[in-house]
């Protein structure tokens, strides 16, 4: 099946830099977004509008923090309760500079953490790397999130 | 807690002492029994000596007449007798001693004046011419008079002779004085009987009143008036009466007064009492009205907090977005049309994204300021020293090409919260290094030492300095006294370390020469 990435960003400037960072960095997928929390969960669970989507489930959810209707939290809070997407792979991605919301973004259960500096630059190193680690390197989560 | 007042004010707690008890009371008492006794003395003694007067007194009256009555017998009568008994006008052999004798004369008169004395209400007055050889056995002294007679023979110069003597039970005022000496005149009549007139020897048989001699006081005049004890018990007991009740009227009139004084005073207590439960519930208002106006403020506060944080962390997502899209739409400009922009269009968009990452900084350092104020603070015993050698390593570490001198002070102490503590020193040793780059010894202390008459840490450095003419500037938030190019920064570290030093209660104050280095005090 195809692996795509599922990008959780309400801000439509984040989302083509974002999509950009990806294709710079050679990452091909497909990128569904979704652009508010309650899309997301939508889009995971195939309710709502994406009631019947077919296919698989993202090998990576990019998820923002700061979102419309449902906080990225919450959402992450959603995914890590249902059982079949306990295991996805969520890179919380996101300009607060909390730590709070780091502490709290690992205490809910996400993989990994990236802040999205003004510079793009510094940006686009951090997305290589994730993508890299992802995509590339990391296939026993995402095998068993497919066989589940 | 706020019915205390309430039930106070209707049961005052005074401790009423009996007033039977009190000094006032146990005072006057005593000076009241002193002086019922004094005046039961002092009445005592005045009854005794009026009724001793009035004895006195009626002696002295007794002695008057009788004497009076004497000298008329013997001076008048006496040689009226004589001289009509040499004219022949009596028989020399007639005597008669109710004519002739003033002892005789007198001793009746005396019967005669005690009945005119009761008759005028006056007590009975005992006369007697007291003698051992009487003519008239009425005279006959008894051991008393005797020894009296006795007393005025042996001591010739006495007057009169004073005693209270107690008869049959009762109390009496008795005089004694001595008749007059025996002369030869009087051996006429009291020397041997034969010598004596005729009928004077036929009227007294036997040889009583003769054979007297010469010289000798042959009898005593005795006058005995009664002292009226009944007066006196009378005198007494009035007196004692008076004083008794003096005491009772005095105790009486000390009650009363004493009542209304502890009337008084319960009544001004409960007055008080009343008044303070009124303050005290003032008070208890009050203290629940600031309480109220405490939490009030508390809660405004906390929501301020709050609405802080949430600004804080809408600026650094929301402020940051934009900055993003431009610096990551100048990039992709940059690179995928480099060819049509040409130098100088390359050179704007590096301006413009130069400029995005200064903005990202100075939000940065906002949030990081806004960090410290909003933080929890968690006080703990601090080792200075500790703290301040491994910031001093992280700035070494950060830059391993500059030689730096740090002298830290052993044993540096205080208390704070740690991480507010390491920032503040992070940002006041990082002044230090970042302002000592173009010095080439370069020398930063930190220690303890007294600045302005307190005790205070310093962090000194030689490094350039600022003017102090800008000083009250040093510590306001984006105030640079240096260029950016010169010393790179935002300007809100000194910011930062004055607002972490205020929320430890602490100061924070400044010195330099240009050129030669700053030296920052601080308590905590
Ligand atoms: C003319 C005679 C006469 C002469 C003088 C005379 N007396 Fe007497 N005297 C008498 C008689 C009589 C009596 C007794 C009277 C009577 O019945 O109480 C008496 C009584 C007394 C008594 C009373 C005691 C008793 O013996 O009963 C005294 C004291 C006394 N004479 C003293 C004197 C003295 C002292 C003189 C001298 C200054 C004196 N007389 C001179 C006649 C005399």
């Amino acid at each position: 099946m195809e692996k795509y990435i599922l990008l959780v960003e309400d801000n439509p400037d984040d989302e083509i830099l974002a999509i950009r960072a990806l294709r710079k960095n050679h990452i091909v997928n497909r990128v569904e977004v979704a652009r508010d929390g309650a899309e997301a969960l939508d889009f995971l669970f195939r309710r709502g509008t994406h009631a019947g989507r077919p296919g698989n489930l993202p090998e990576v959810v990019l998820l923002d923090l700061k979102l419309p209707k449902l906080h990225g939290l919450e959402v992450l809070q959603r995914i890590r309760a249902e059982e079949a997407t306990r295991l996805l792979p969520v890179v919380v991605l996101t300009t607060s500079s909390e730590d709070r919301d780091l502490v709290e973004s690992y205490r809910l259960g996400a993989n990994s953490y990236i802040r999205k500096p003004v510079d793009f630059d510094q940006f686009m190193e951090a997305v290589r790397q994730l993508g890299m680690y992802w995509l590339i390197l990391n296939h026993s989560a995402n095998g068993v999130g497919a066989h589940a | 807690m706020a019915e205390a007042p309430t039930e106070n004010a209707k049961r005052p707690a005074v401790s009423r002492p009996a007033w039977w008890s009190s000094p006032g009371f146990v005072a006057w008492a005593l000076w009241g029994s002193i002086g019922a006794v004094v005046m039961g003395l002092a009445a005592y003694s005045g009854a005794k000596a009026f009724v001793a007067r009035r004895a006195d007194d009626n002696i002295r009256h007794v002695l008057l007449t009788h004497r009076g009555l004497h000298h008329y017998i013997q001076r008048v009568m006496h040689p009226a007798y004589f001289a009509a008994r040499e004219k022949g006008m009596v028989s020399p052999d007639w005597y008669s001693p109710m004519v002739l004798s003033s002892s005789y004369i007198v001793r009746n008169m005396h019967g005669f004046y005690n009945q005119e004395r009761v008759k005028d209400g006056h007590v009975e007055i005992y006369y007697k011419m007291a003698t051992d050889n009487p003519r008239n056995p009425v005279n006959k002294a008894t051991p008393l008079e005797s020894g009296l007679l006795r007393k005025f023979n042996e001591q010739r110069g006495l007057r009169e002779y004073r005693e209270t003597v107690e008869i049959e039970g009762k109390p009496f005022l008795l005089h004694a004085m001595p008749f007059l000496e025996t002369n030869g005149a009087c051996l006429r009549c009291h020397g041997r009987r034969e010598d004596a007139p005729p009928g004077l020897q036929a009227l007294y048989p036997g040889e009583g009143g003769f054979n007297e001699r010469a010289g000798v006081i042959r009898a005593v005049e005795i006058i005995r008036a009664p002292l009226s004890p009944e007066r006196f018990t009378v005198a007494i007991l009035t007196a004692s009466a008076m004083g008794g009740l003096l005491g009772l009227a005095g105790l009486l009139a000390f009650n009363v007064r004493l009542r209304r004084l502890v009337e008084a005073r319960t009544s001004s207590l409960r007055e008080e009492v009343l008044h303070r439960a009124q303050v005290e519930r003032e008070v208890l208002q009050l203290n629940a009205t600031l309480e109220g106006r405490v939490r009030e403020r508390t809660a405004q506060l906390q929501a301020a907090i709050q609405e802080l944080d949430a600004f804080a962390y809408s600026v650094s997502h929301d402020l940051r977005a934009p900055l993003r899209a431009m610096d990551g739409f100048s990039s992709a400009l940059e690179e995928d049309w480099a060819p049509a922009l040409g130098e100088e269009g390359k050179e704007f968009l590096r301006r413009i994204r130069k400029s995005c990452s200064r903005m990202g900084d100075l939000i940065e350092d906002l949030l990081r300021l806004s960090r410290f104020t909003r933080q929890e603070m968690d006080p703990k015993d601090l080792d200075l020293s500790a703290l301040a050698r491994e910031v001093a390593e992280e700035l070494r570490s950060g830059s391993p090409e500059r030689r730096v001198v740090f002298e830290i002070e052993e044993g540096l102490a205080a208390r704070g919260d740690e991480s507010l503590v390491r920032a503040l020193l992070g940002n006041l040793l990082g002044n230090a290094f970042k302002f000592t780059a173009k010095v080439p010894e370069a020398r930063i202390e930190v220690g303890k030492t007294s600045w302005q008459g307190r005790a205070t840490f310093f962090v000194r450095d030689n490094g350039v300095g600022f003017d102090m003419a800008y000083k009250d500037k040093l510590f306001g938030a984006f105030q640079r006294l240096h260029s950016a190019e010169d010393f790179p920064g935002t300007g809100i570290g000194l910011a930062t370390v004055l607002r972490i030093v205020q929320r430890h209660g602490g100061t924070v104050d400044a010195a330099s020469v240009p050129g030669r280095g700053a030296t920052f005090y601080f308590t905590l």
